[in-house]
């Protein structure tokens, strides 16, 4: 706000005329009671005012002035409580209203905080619905990504072996002992290592593991054991070393494996196609 | 420029005029019934009129004096405010040409002036009559319509054939130089 402009602008010369609106007559009295140098310049001009109005005085007549004391009602010099009196009369009137004013304000200020809480309390509950919901979502998701990670271990396994040069891929199948079974078999005879990836046997008690036996000559040698019941598709290194085998066979043995295969136990056998 | 009452006393006649002395209230009238009473004549132009005005604006001015607030303004400009307010309204409310005879009978103006200001002179106001004397004719004849006439400034242009702006300029050199006048 420029002072300086606003004095020189005239306003306040048109508000001492009485020649302001209403609205220009409030904006002057709000600037006045705010910037000292508006109210220095409002007071000048006032002066200015009252003397040129003084420099058109007029005597009035002399009948007057008893004329207007007779219709002014004065109070007597009077003790201070009797001058308070009235005020009594007058409080409890505009307390009254004051007071049913403020019941009023307090109640509707009191609707409007239970609605906004109600408001509140509806947006809290959905919030949470909606975070439960993405919760479940997530912790499906994580389940989901577990499950993948799990394959995706496997399947890496597998591939880590498939791809080596050399390795060699058997499919063993059950004989009548085991109508479903089911696995493979992955040798690699250079680097004389190998592994099996159960699909389906038949699930074992605890103390029984399968044996793997490579035939070498006609003779069993053991090539480790393995379990049946884990999940499908794992692939299971055995810490064998096979060099040689002309057959695989597969025997039910206690766990831990045994030096020579329980014949019984047969499961299945399957010849190296060299 | 002697001013007619300090600020210290006019608190306390302001005091006074609160607690209805009677007293501060015949002096209040004693000190301002001749401004108040030239400002409405030279309003209404007629001394029953006027005298009757005065009347009802001092009756005013006692009846309202709770309302006064003198942090926005003079005790004086708020009394002269309210007589200016209620001569200009009773002579609006009379509709017969109210400011015929202050627009075109500027002799009249005269005679009217000289009248009442040669009949009984107020040697406090010499002075003043001088310095407004000095004031420059078309400035004065603004002054005189906006504030005796009750004129918006729209109305004193029209009234004078001049541009608003030009109104409102010389409203506001009127003044300031009524304020140097007055100063030295």
């Amino acid at each position: 706000m420029n002072v300086t402009e606003y004095i020189a602008s005239g306003i306040l010369e048109s508000y001492v005329m009485g020649a302001v609106s209403d609205q220009e007559r409030r904006e002057v009295e709000c600037l006045s009671s705010i910037y000292p140098d508006i109210r220095r310049e409002l007071d000048q001009l006032s002066e200015v005012l009252e003397d040129y109005a003084l420099s058109h005085s007029v005597e009035p007549p002399a009948s007057l002035r008893s004329k207007i004391l007779s219709q002014i009602e004065f109070k007597e010099p009077e003790k201070p409580e009797t001058i308070v009196r009235p005020l009594p009369v007058d409080v409890p009137a505009t307390t009254g209203l004051a007071f049913r004013m403020s019941w009023v304000v307090a109640a509707s200020m009191g609707l409007l905080l239970l609605l906004f809480s109600f408001f509140l309390l509806s947006q809290l509950r959905s919030n949470q619905r909606t975070l439960a919901s993405i919760r479940t979502s997530n912790d499906r998701m994580q389940a989901e990504i577990r499950q993948l990670r799990e394959k995706k271990n496997q399947t890496d396994q597998l591939l880590a072996v498939v791809r080596q040069p050399g390795t060699r891929t058997l499919k063993l199948q059950g004989n009548e002992k085991a109508p479903n079974g089911n696995m493979l078999i992955f040798w690699n005879s250079n680097t004389q290592q190998v592994a099996v990836q159960v699909q389906s046997m038949p699930p074992l008690p605890a103390d029984k593991q399968y044996q793997l036996w490579s035939m070498v000559d006609g003779k069993p040698v053991d090539a480790g054991v393995f379990d049946g019941s884990t999940s499908s598709d794992q692939i299971q290194r055995l810490n064998r070393q096979v060099g040689r085998a002309d057959a695989f066979a597969i025997t039910i043995e206690k766990r831990g494996g045994s030096p020579t295969p329980t014949l019984s136990t047969l499961l299945a056998m399957a010849p190296v196609n060299a | 420029m002697k001013r007619q009452s300090s600020l210290v006393s006019e608190s306390v006649l302001i005091e006074k005029l609160t607690q209805r002395d009677q007293q501060a209230f015949q002096w209040l009238y004693d000190q301002y019934s001749p401004a108040l009473y030239g400002v409405v004549l030279r309003i209404v132009r007629d001394d029953e009129q006027a005298a009757d005005l005065l009347q009802d604006i001092f009756v005013k001015i006692w009846k309202n004096l709770d309302a006064y607030d003198a942090s926005k303004g003079r005790l004086f400009t708020w009394m002269l405010n309210i007589a200016r307010n209620t001569a200009i309204d009773s002579l609006r409310s009379r509709k017969t040409q109210p400011f015929a005879a202050i627009r075109t009978d500027e002799d009249n103006v005269h005679i009217v002036d000289r009248q009442h200001n040669t009949e009984q002179p107020n040697p406090d106001h010499i002075g003043v009559k001088e310095v407004v004397s000095q004031l420059r004719p078309e400035r004065k004849q603004l002054i005189d319509l906006v504030y005796f006439g009750g004129y918006t400034h729209e109305e004193a242009a029209e009234e004078l054939n001049l541009p608003l702006g030009t109104v409102k300029t010389r409203v506001r050199a009127a003044l300031q130089e009524l304020k140097q006048l007055f100063k030295s």
